[in-house]
């Protein structure tokens, strides 16, 4: 369960960015602050 | 994140969002197949096997400062989100000495919790701010 103040679980994650396919881990991000949004699927409308 | 493979997001991004923001979507579109991560972070719907609107705020020690949690049918709101991370921000560069009252925008007043605040709050900070 996620808490606020606690450490957020660590992931790596297959990803598509600018015309890539690439890999995402949580922790390379380390020093900077991160945004994780999650969404229910692509071409849904909201 | 969604569930979605990395082939539906450049196929989603390519050919509809590429039209709404110019070059494309900026940031990576990650794939969580069965819903691991988000089953992890607690807003993967397992009835519908879909993603909850779930977003967090990491800052950079790995913490998570600040979570929301949408149902499907009601979109975010980016400048709330960003109002919140620049707060987050302020906080921790003022190493926690300064506190973002409700309301609170860049450029608007922060208050110094303290032994001279206690029961003062109400002379420097109006109700009216929260809905600002």
């Amino acid at each position: 369960m996620i808490k606020v103040g606690k450490k957020a679980p660590d992931f790596e994650a297959p990803a598509y960015h600018q015309g890539k396919f690439t890999s995402v881990k949580l922790s390379d991000h380390l020093g900077k602050w991160v945004l994780l949004c999650f969404y229910p699927g692509d071409f849904t409308f909201v | 994140m969604s569930v979605d493979s990395v082939f539906v997001h450049k196929m989603w991004n390519d050919h509809e969002l590429s039209k709404m923001v110019k070059g494309g979507v900026p940031f990576p579109m990650l794939s969580d197949g069965g819903g691991k991560v988000g089953t992890v972070f607690g807003i993967y719907d397992e009835d519908a096997g879909v993603e909850t609107r779930g977003r967090f705020i990491i800052d950079p020690d790995g913490v998570v400062q600040g979570y929301e949690v949408l149902t499907p049918p009601v979109g975010r709101n980016v400048s709330e989100t960003m109002r919140q991370v620049q707060a987050f921000q302020l906080v921790r560069e003022s190493k926690g000495s300064q506190a973002t009252p409700a309301g609170w925008r860049p450029g608007k007043q922060t208050l110094k919790p303290g032994p001279d605040l206690v029961g003062k709050v109400w002379e420097t900070w109006k109700t009216s701010e929260a809905f600002e």
